[in-house]
Parts: structure tokens; C-alpha cells; sequence
């Protein structure tokens, strides 16, 4: 054997156990990702609790910007939703519009309150406006390891009136607790609102760290497998199920899953994966199965309606052993009949001048 | 003087072989396609550092994901099948070509140690060459929004299924190139004619290809699409156990090695003046 070809076995067999070797590492210690690459999970993940059975994420400002949204105003009502943003900006100061830039929300089935949900919201907030108008609601500010939290013992029911809820659902019993919400800003355009413990737990976090929903590996690793669309929700079905305390006759109907998630995408139309992961191997080819029906029956069902064909025929079912995904992508098209299938309210009448 | 055996022969063969083998002309070609993978990983990471990787469906591309899918259709599909043709079929057809068979013919060693040691020659050199570049691939793809750790059992899986990939492939062609006139033509035909073929025909035909035992190897999901042959193809498919798989390869290997030292043995080269 030459030199040469000494050399190239030596270089060849280096860049092998190189790669092997910080690979067991990695697999044996846990390497982050992030050592090399970090775009994958938003940081404010770090500001939810480990054990949150749910978490949300939305890029508001690319949602509000799509083409999408911009269908929905028109098929909708455009001024409808003006004025609901108009009376949220009112009562909280914030426009949901032009003010946040991207939101995490999470639930926390483990909170102790009433309320046990927190969003955390980044964007260019007025915190002046924010305080005064949440005081004139009756909320009171105080001070926690050194961050003003601004605390309303409860919203008045009157206040979420503001929002034209003219339905004739019941309404909470006044019996129950009431709900403790608390707002503060955990650094400058990052704003934590949801319950007071909740937020307070964040402020933690913010100041001394600990176990968090970032240092939830099984978490992140699902977070992970949801990254490329504008907006998700991961959860775990199991915990979620013990905390809505179903009747028993409802919950055993429920599939046995575990985590669930989706990921969406929102531009011109809307693309979104919805992924299961099943108890076991067989209980994914039954929701598999299921699944299959469904979308056989959907495809039967709109045979005879162009507008919904490439809709149905974008979902798709994937996933492997416990897995269970399904994709589908709905065209604009597809919101465009829907608009126009829901009835328009009457034009106001012109009054003569 | 006793004739020395196969093996030891075969160690002397692989000793010079292998430099020459290396640094030949054909190894260009390997360099160029072991390098084009690692070029694509360098691209995709690029990309994804400054835009991201692709949406698909609403599901966005990890790394984990398109490290599977590099290894699936690069290696599997391709590099592996076309190393296997390539080389395989030219351990004896280049010494026929060359008029240099004679040489190690009338040396006091059996002819099938010849065939033998260059086999061994072929392994060496294209495992050398092609695991560095799928470690390589891996450490740039992987970290995209997955982790190291997490995939590593995966990339260990995936360069066993290489090695006994190409020892599979590169055994079929030897006999082939050690059989057959033509062998380049021939191999080429079964590597992206036949087995290829028999892969989409239901029933037990798929079991007379290399790549029907090696897909079962490989541990990450094959990659679909909606057109009508990856429809057809999913029906179809049903996949061996990697047990099984491993036994049909090494015994795919086994007795095509065995045949290509028969036909070297008893095979009479003429050579073209």
C-alpha cells in the first residue's frame, strides 16, 4: 500500500469515527440541536410550565397578512370584524392587527385556579394604555420580584358583552371561582397574560429559570416535528381528557391517543397536517381505518361538487407505527364558496337626506 | 512447493489492487458522485439558514426527514446500485480489456483468489469513500430542526444497509462481469431495468432483486408522492424482515461470490488481439 493511499484510509476512517463518536455522544448525553442550527421552537417556550398539556403557537402578523385573511374580510364582512377589533383594542389597548407580532398560549391542566391558560404575546405594546384601561376595569397593579403585575380579580361579564356576545348560551354559574387574571410585561415587547399564577410562574422563569415547556424534551421534540407552518397546537389528548372530566360514556369513545398536534399554514389557502400518536401500533391502524372511512365517505359526498374536489383530494393519510397523520389543503377557492354560500345580512337602507 | 490458499492469495491480491483501484481513472466518477450529495447537504443547509426549509402539505421539512429522503433516493436508488454495477462488473472485464489477465493468470495462486481479492478491493475503497460522505451529509442535514442524538441510531442503521448494499451489489456484478460479455450493458439493464420493474409487479417476482431486501434495511419511511406509481407502489408494497432481509443478502452475496470464483475458475478468456 502506497503512502498515499495509506493517507487516504487514515482521513477516511477519522471522518467516520469523528462522526460516529460525537453522534454516541449526542445520543448518550443529549447534544442539543441547537449546537449547531437553532430556528426550530420559539423562545418564549420558555416561559411555559413543563407540564402544560397544551401549546399554541400563531405568527399573527403573517396570518393577518395573507391573502387568506384578506378573502375571509371580504366574504365575511369586513366591518364586523372592524368593530370587534375596534372594542378589544378598547378594552385592552392592544390591535390585534398591527400591534402583536406572533403569539405562544399554552394550558396548563395542572393549574390550581380557576383560570389555568397563559398567552404570551411578542410584539409593540403601549403599556401605559394597557395598565390604565385594565385599572378602569377594576384591576390592580402589584408588585412580583420586582415586575409590576397588573391583576383583576375577574372580568365583569359586561366587559366580554363589549364583543357583541348576544347569544343565549348560559352563562358561568356565579357560584363558580372566579377567575383571577393577571397581565405583565416579562421584558420590553413581550407581554404574559392569563392567570396569576400562571403569569407569575412565567416571571420566574424569566428571572431564575427551571423546568419549563423548552426543557419538556418529549415537548420540544414534538414542537420540532410541527416546524414550517404559520401556526400550530400540540397537546397531550390523555391529560386533556382527565381535566375536562368527560362522562365516562364520551371519553371511552374518544380514541386512545396520546399526543396529538397541527400544524397549519396560512398564505393564499390554508395547508395543515393534523398528527396523532396512538397508544400502540394497533390502536393506530384502528384511527387509521376510521380515518380511511371518512375519507371515502368525503370523497363520495362531494363527487359531485368541483369547488370541494381539490380539497378532497389533497387529504392525504400517512404515518408510520404509532403515528397517525393526516394532510390536507384547502384552496381559497374553497373559502370562496363558502362565503358565498352563507346568506349576507341586508343591506342597511339608504335613508334619504 | 504447495499452492497457497484462496485467502491468503486473495490478501495479497486485495494489497495491490486496492492502491490501483483507488487511484484510477473510474474512482473520478465515485469521487463525483459520493461528492454530489455532500454539495446537495451543503445547498439544502444553506438555504434553510436563510429561508428555511420548504412546507409541503403544511408540514415542513426537518432534517431527520430529508436526510431520509437523501439517503433513499441518492444512496439506495442510485449510488449504490450504480457503484455495484460499475465496479463489480469491471474486476475482471477491465483485465480482459486490458490483455493483463494473463499476468495474474499464470501466477502460482487460484484464479478465483484473484477475483476474490479485487472484490475486497471494490468494498474497501467505495465504503471508504461513500460512509465518510453520508456522515458528512448527515451532520449538515440532521441538525435542520432536528437532533443529532435523536437520528443517530438511524445513521448508524443506514451505514450497515451501505455496506451490505454494496457487498450485495458489488458481488452480483462481479459474477455478471465475471460471466457474461457485456457486463456493463447487462448490469445496467438489472439495476434500473429489471429490479425496478419487478419492484411495481405484485407477487413473489420482487424477490428476485437485490433492492427488494435492501429497502426492508432501510430505516427511514419511503418517500411518496401522489403520482399514480407511488399510489401503485404503496398498494404493493410489502417488505421482508430486516432478519430475513440480512439472511437473502448475505446469501445473495455468498453464492454470488462463489459463482463469480466458479466462472473465473472454469471460464476460458480470450483475449482480442
Amino acid at each position: 500500500m502506497t503512502t498515499k493511499t495509506r493517507y487516504f484510509v487514515i482521513v477516511s476512517l477519522l471522518v467516520m469515527f469523528v462522526g460516529l463518536g460525537t453522534g454516541l455522544v449526542a445520543y448518550y448525553v443529549g447534544f442539543p440541536a441547537n449546537a449547531f442550527f437553532n430556528r426550530s421552537t420559539p423562545e418564549e417556550l420558555r416561559y411555559l410550565p413543563g407540564n402544560a398539556g397544551l401549546v399554541a403557537y400563531a405568527d399573527v402578523r403573517e396570518i393577518m397578512a395573507s391573502d387568506l385573511r384578506q378573502r375571509l374580510r371580504q366574504a365575511f364582512g369586513a366591518e364586523v370584524q372592524d368593530n370587534s377589533r375596534r372594542q378589544f383594542q378598547d378594552l385592552t389597548g392592544i390591535n390585534f392587527e398591527t400591534d402583536i407580532e406572533r403569539i405562544v398560549a399554552c394550558f396548563d391542566p395542572g393549574g390550581t385556579t380557576g383560570g389555568n391558560g397563559l398567552v404570551i404575546a411578542r410584539g409593540v405594546f403601549d403599556a401605559v394604555k394597557i395598565e390604565a384601561l385594565m385599572r378602569e376595569h377594576g384591576a390592580q397593579v402589584q408588585d412580583y420580584k420586582g415586575k409590576r403585575l397588573i391583576v383583576a380579580p375577574h372580568f365583569a361579564e359586561n366587559d366580554f358583552d363589549k364583543f357583541g356576545n348576544n347569544s343565549n348560551e348560559p352563562r358561568p354559574s356565579p357560584t363558580s371561582p372566579p377567575t383571577t387574571l393577571a397581565l405583565t410585561f416579562v421584558e420590553p415587547g413581550l407581554v404574559a397574560f392569563g392567570s396569576s399564577s400562571l403569569v407569575q410562574r412565567a416571571i420566574d422563569l424569566h428571572i431564575g429559570g427551571g423546568e419549563s415547556a423548552a426543557t419538556n424534551d418529549e415537548l420540544v421534540s414534538h414542537v420540532r416535528d410541527l416546524e414550517g407552518g404559520n401556526a400550530w397546537v400540540v397537546g397531550r389528548l390523555d391529560v386533556l381528557k382527565g381535566t375536562a372530566k368527560l362522562p365516562e360514556v364520551v371519553a371511552n369513545q374518544l380514541p386512545p391517543i396520546t399526543w396529538f398536534g397541527l400544524r397549519g399554514h396560512i398564505d393564499g389557502g390554508f395547508q395543515a397536517r393534523v398528527t396523532a400518536e396512538a397508544k400502540d401500533d394497533e390502536s393506530a391502524n384502528m384511527l387509521r381505518d376510521v380515518v380511511r372511512g371518512f375519507l371515502a365517505l368525503a370523497k363520495l359526498q362531494t363527487s359531485a361538487k368541483p369547488e370541494f374536489q381539490h380539497f378532497v383530494q389533497s387529504l392525504q393519510l400517512g404515518g408510520t407505527g404509532k403515528t397517525v397523520s393526516l394532510s390536507l389543503d384547502v384552496p381559497a377557492q374553497v373559502f370562496d364558496a363558502i362565503g358565498a354560500a352563507i346568506p349576507k345580512p341586508p343591506a342597511p337602507s339608504q335613508t334619504p337626506q | 512447493m504447495t499452492k497457497p490458499g484462496v485467502l491468503s492469495s486473495a490478501v495479497r491480491v486485495f494489497d495491490f489492487s486496492f492502491g490501483q483501484m483507488l487511484w484510477s481513472r473510474r474512482s473520478v466518477f465515485l469521487g463525483l458522485l459520493v461528492g454530489a450529495p455532500m454539495a446537495i447537504a451543503l445547498a439544502v443547509r444553506l438555504v434553510a439558514a436563510a429561508r428555511g426549509l420548504p412546507v409541503i402539505n403544511g408540514a415542513g421539512l426537518s432534517g431527520a426527514t430529508l436526510f431520509g429522503i437523501l439517503i433513499w433516493l441518492l444512496f439506495v436508488r442510485f449510488i449504490v446500485p450504480v457503484l455495484g454495477v460499475f465496479y463489480g462488473t469491471s474486476l475482471i472485464a477491465d483485465e480482459v480489456d486490458d490483455k493483463t489477465i494473463t499476468y495474474l493468470f499464470t501466477r502460482p495462486v487460484p484464479r478465483s483468489a484473484v477475483l476474490l481479492g479485487k472484490y475486497f478491493s471494490y468494498l474497501a475503497c467505495v465504503v471508504l469513500l461513500v460512509l465518510p460522505s453520508v456522515v458528512v451529509m448527515y451532520f449538515l442535514v440532521v441538525p435542520i430542526g432536528s437532533r443529532i442524538g435523536d437520528a443517530f441510531p438511524s445513521l448508524v442503521e443506514d451505514l450497515a444497509m451501505l455496506i451490505v448494499g454494496l457487498a450485495a451489489y458489488g458481488a452480483v456484478f462481479a459474477f455478471v462481469g465475471a460471466q457474461l460479455k457485456r457486463p456493463l450493458i447487462i448490469g445496467l439493464v438489472f439495476a434500473f431495468g429489471w429490479e425496478n420493474t419487478v419492484l411495481a409487479i405484485p407477487g413473489y417476482l420482487k424477490r428476485l432483486s437485490v433492492a427488494y431486501y435492501l429497502q426492508a434495511l432501510v430505516p427511514h419511511a419511503m418517500p411518496q408522492d401522489s403520482s399514480a406509481m407511488s399510489v401503485f407502489l404503496q398498494v404493493f408494497q410489502e417488505l421482508p424482515t430486516v432478519a430475513t432481509s440480512l439472511i437473502c443478502l448475505t446469501g445473495i452475496t455468498i453464492v454470488a461470490l462463489w459463482l463469480a470464483g466458479r466462472a473465473v475458475e472454469t471460464r476460458e478468456y480470450v483475449l482480442e488481439q
